[in-house]
């Protein structure tokens, strides 16, 4: 796991090896214990290293490949490369037992099919000298990330946006218009938009091929059209349980590969159990698994994660917080994140991180469950609410005047959900933090940016035809929001303490087997997770496995009328800070009164603008944003 | 041509539509066709046309009167209940499965005479949600004409019950007319080379695929390769945006207002014609593409894969593929001998023994008239 830089660009003129450095050390928590620059006449690439794989100096990047011809810098973990190794026809012998050197051998062999025979995660970048080509690409389901930026002649790439926005000279930071839009919207920016505008975030299972000529963005893999299989719905449920399970001990076990001390997260929810259990499976002896619980029940997943470690017999470490300790973090949660990000559960990810990296460098989680085998509330909800979009128009109206003149904010968020045009729509307002609050952002942006929905509704346009409505609400959260929201909150989190994350359950052959799971197995009779649940069984009792869902949460609703209620109205009145943006200050304002006062629950919301304006503070004072900046639309 | 030595039939055409854009319009307007040709006489009413379009459309056989209802469903539901109980006729061909209740409840008021009632099957209206009224009436048809093998599957899951054999494969073919256009060089500009689809861009119809085709268009290799969608809906203003999401909004050009002429001359030039839809019917569109040459990539989805067998008379892809369109294009494009041995086979449909022209068609209509004396009680 490390970090990466990089600018190619054709007419020669690069920036000091000292700006490379002053970038890199942006990047220094992702990559902790060594760093390595490579430059030629129109290239400069930069590493810095987290060693894992290999502590040795073969190991250090930029590496060449055997014939001298290519140099990459790698973030990630290839985890199939000693497999790999002996396909590959070597001009020699091995330098070292890195995976860095067999990515880059794999890519001298295969070219740009290498990407079908690796198994990993990885963002990295390959400069061929010869062909005078720069070749990126990021894994499949987005675990790590690679910014990008292109224009003016030169192309920039790196781990994170701030760094890359070094490199780039960029003098200051100009917010992208249809990133702000789309973050007001969902409490993060999907790729390939990003905050800043002449950066764009590489979509997962997505390669980069740049040259003088230009550039070439490519998908390389793509589970959307994957049809779920009627045959399995008649095998025996056995045989699937069984199946699954070997698949996820197969994930988890390649995922073990490591020549530093390794553990995992330990939630007390079902998918970290399942990752644990596969480890001790694997041969894992008694693998050492972190959690975090607070003194307020309620929050508290301690009691119920030390329970499963106790059955599956694991070195648990366990560490109690008073949940409002979590707010230490704030400062750091604004300082690592380099874009705006809305999650609130990044709190207590970031605790676990830390705990976990007084003992261990690297770390197992179970993120991805959830979207790939049906575990969030919405999925049977959604299922529900679909039909209800047929409607005759002049239903829906009615039905709508009537939800609205109710007092509940459920029944008022229902007439919101009646107006969506399709299962998409629907999807997109369940998902959203803004739901049926007007727009926060200036009318200028509305007319000239494309909203949030537009983006779910072109990723969905490749989903496999008759899928039920929960199986296209779990295929927008799998490539949309698993990367963006949730896999970068684990990236930024973890790294943020140079603890390196492995997330088994997004071994693509196991993406791959869920997308062609029949729904029936993924959720039934209102029971999320269904076969997931079957597979924990057999190595927990039923109390630890039918548990309700928890999440990682935090007060935050509470936390806005509590503790957090004085900075939030300093932020929401600091009126330099809000003239900087382009928003509706005073929708912004009565949106903080309304949650104050106890009116509306809109925490989601008012928290995506609270980061919002705290990373302008933090980060924008390079530049004001030029009023005229946000009309210019790319 | 029918051969009986009886008068010819006379039939009772139920339609949504005749004189508009659409495989099911096209598909009626086929069946008139040859129903002309075949002599026979009879009263079409079509739900959806205006009288102006009638007269626009210029049905070339006298023998048949179309009335239209310009989209009032009272007085065609009217005018179709006076029809069948007074109307003299040998037939009723229910164009869609719409009209078929009403069809059938009419018919059985019917003092006199039994009369055999055909249905058109054509797609997705009877992929799904055939409830049990209408299983009840299907079983009172003589015979279900299927567009498809996957339409006929479709209803036999549905409707277990109905006698297979009277669900006979039905497919379309190529309109007679379109061998008579002249192919004219179109008034734009042309840059090639290019790729093309044509179809309804609606927003109900994203099931068609064109945006899975812009985003694998972005990733040819070949730059100054163009794309030429022809068509419009309500659904442009989403697939503009998404190819200028994907970098290619310079190089996807929209088209509407394209003349048959000019149409043919796009089939004639175009690289390939792509069109992977997930929901398609049958797909005459891919038939027009193949009688003028075009190579032929197509989802492997229901309707179509009766058209296109992939590496014979075309490409198949997954539905949705972005890849799997991507290399098929390349494949296409680079390999001249696949090429021409693909557009070779395509046309073999649609010209003299194809399983898809006209006069197949037409062979198909007179034995689905002459035959079929079981009747509705």
């Amino acid at each position: 796991m490390c970090g990466i830089l990089g600018l190619f660009n054709p007419a020669g003129v690069l920036p000091s090896s000292d700006i490379l450095v002053s970038a890199l050390d942006r990047l220094k928590p992702r990559g902790p214990d060594d760093s390595g620059i490579w430059r030629d006449e129109s290239v400069l690439l930069g590493h810095r290293r987290l060693a894992v794989v290999d502590l040795s100096p073969t190991g250090r990047q930029p590496m060449e490949s055997v014939d001298r011809r290519y140099i990459v810098v790698f973030n990630g973990e290839i985890y199939n490369h000693r497999e790999l190794r002996p396909r590959l026809n070597l001009l020699g012998d091995w330098r070292g037992t890195s995976d860095t050197e067999t990515l880059i051998e794999a890519y001298r062999f295969w070219g740009m099919d290498c990407l079908k025979h690796i198994n990993g995660m990885f963002a990295f970048a390959i400069w061929d000298r010869v062909e005078r080509t720069l070749f990126l690409a990021r894994d499949r389901m987005g675990v790590k990330p690679l910014y990008y930026s292109h224009g003016n002649g030169k192309f920039g790439f790196g781990s994170r946006p701030g760094a890359l926005s070094m490199l780039i000279n960029d003098d200051g930071l100009e917010i992208d218009s249809e990133g702000l839009r789309v973050y007001l919207e969902l409490g993060y920016v999907p790729a390939p938009l990003s905050f800043h505008r002449n950066i764009r975030k590489l979509p997962a299972g997505h390669c980069l091929l740049v040259n003088a000529r230009g550039m070439r963005r490519i998908r390389y893999w793509d589970y959307r059209s994957i049809k779920p299989d009627p045959s399995i719905d008649s095998r025996p449920e056995g045989d699937l349980v069984d199946e699954l399970d070997s698949l996820i001990q197969n994930a988890v076990k390649v995922r073990l590969m490591s020549d530093v001390p390794l553990g995992a997260f330990l939630s007390g929810g079902v998918d970290s159990a399942i990752v644990v259990a596969a480890m001790k499976n694997s041969g894992v002896g008694h693998p050492k698994t972190f959690t975090i619980g607070f003194t307020e029940e309620t929050y508290n997943e301690g009691p119920a994660a030390a329970k499963a470690a106790r059955y599956l017999g694991v070195d648990h470490i366990h560490e109690t917080l008073d949940v409002n300790s979590l707010l230490d973090l704030l400062p750091m949660y604004i300082q690592e994140f380099d874009e705006p990000f809305a999650d609130s559960s990044a709190f207590p990810t970031m605790a676990v991180a830390r705990l976990a990296r007084r003992y261990v460098t690297v770390a197992l989680s179970g993120d991805g469950a959830d979207e790939l085998f049906g575990g969030y509330h919405y999925y049977p909800l959604i299922d529900r609410l679909a039909p209800m979009l047929g409607w005759r128009a002049a239903t829906k109206r009615a039905s709508g005047r009537l939800f609205n003149a109710l007092p509940w904010h459920r029944t008022k968020l229902l007439a919101g959900a009646l107006q969506c045009r399709d299962t998409v729509g629907l999807f997109h307002f369940l998902r959203s933090v803004s739901k049926d609050y007007p727009s926060l952002v200036h009318p200028e942006i509305l007319e000239s940016t494309a909203n949030s929905e537009s983006w779910f509704s072109q990723f969905a346009g490749a989903f496999a035809v008759d899928l039920s409505a929960a199986e296209i609400a779990m295929r927008l959260d799998a490539g949309l929001t698993l990367p963006d929201l949730f896999l970068q909150k684990v990236d930024v989190a973890t790294m943020a303490f140079s603890l390196e994350a492995r997330c088994p359950m997004t071994d693509y052959r196991l993406v791959e087997w869920a997308m062609r799971l029949p729904m029936r197995f993924k959720v039934r009779d209102g029971e999320t997770k269904y076969l997931l649940k079957k597979v924990l069984s057999k190595y927990l009792p039923a109390e630890c496995v039918y548990r309700p869902k928890m999440g990682f949460a935090v007060p935050l609703a509470k936390w806005l009328r509590g503790p957090l209620r004085t900075w939030a109205e300093e932020l929401v009145h600091d009126d330099t800070l809000m003239s900087r943006l382009p928003l509706d200050k005073a929708r912004v304002r009565e949106l903080l009164r309304q949650h104050s006062a106890g009116d509306r629950e809109s925490h989601p919301l008012l928290w995506s603008v609270l980061m919002l304006l705290c990373f302008v503070q933090t980060h924008g004072a390079r530049r004001a944003l030029p009023v005229m900046a946000y009309r210019e639309v790319a | 041509m029918m051969r009986s030595k009886k008068a010819a039939p006379r039939v009772v055409f139920l339609f949504t539509e005749i004189f508009a854009n659409g495989g099911i319009q096209r598909f009626n307007r086929t069946i008139l066709d040859s129903c002309g040709q075949l002599g026979l006489h009879g009263r079409v009413l079509s739900l959806n046309d205006s009288p102006e379009s009638i007269i626009e459309g210029q049905l070339e056989h006298g023998n048949l009167t179309v009335v239209g209802f310009s989209g009032n469903r009272r007085r065609f539901a009217l005018a179709v209940a006076v029809v069948l109980l007074r109307g003299r006729y040998d037939r009723v061909l229910i164009g869609h499965i719409n009209f078929l209740l009403l069809t059938i409840v009419v018919m059985a008021l019917r003092p006199f005479g039994r009369t055999p009632a055909l249905l058109v099957a054509h797609g997705i209206e009877v992929w799904s949600g055939i409830g049990w009224w209408r299983r009840r009436a299907l079983s009172r048809v003589t015979r279900i004409l299927c567009v498809s093998r996957y339409t006929r599957q479709r209803i036999l899951e549905q409707a277990p019950a109905l006698i297979a054999d009277h669900l006979i494969r039905f497919p379309n073919a190529l309109a007679d007319t379109w061998g008579r256009v002249e192919p004219v060089p179109t008034a734009r500009a042309l840059p090639k080379p290019f790729i093309l689809s044509v179809t309804r861009l609606d927003r109900g119809d994203r099931y068609k695929g064109i945006a899975t085709v812009i985003e694998a268009f972005s990733m040819l290799a070949d730059d100054s390769m163009q794309y030429f969608i022809v068509g419009h809906g309500s659904d442009l203003s989403f697939l503009q945006l998404v190819a200028e999401r994907c970098g290619v909004k310079d190089r996807v050009h929209f088209m509407r207002g394209v003349s048959d002429s000019e149409l043919i001359a796009l089939y004639q030039q175009c690289e390939t014609f792509v069109l992977p839809s997930g929901k398609e019917g049958f797909g005459i569109v891919f038939l027009e593409a193949m009688f003028f040459g075009a190579p032929v990539i197509a989802a492997e989805e229901k309707g179509a894969v009766d058209v296109v067998r992939d590496g014979e008379t075309g490409l198949t892809v997954r539905f949705g593929d972005t890849i799997e369109i991507r290399r098929a294009i390349e494949r296409i494009v680079s390999d001249a001998g696949l090429r021409e041995r693909v557009r070779a086979a395509g046309r073999s449909l649609v010209t003299d023994g194809g399983a898809f022209t006209f006069a197949g068609f037409t062979r198909r209509c007179a034995e689905v008239f002459e035959a079929g004396e079981t009747t509705v009680a």
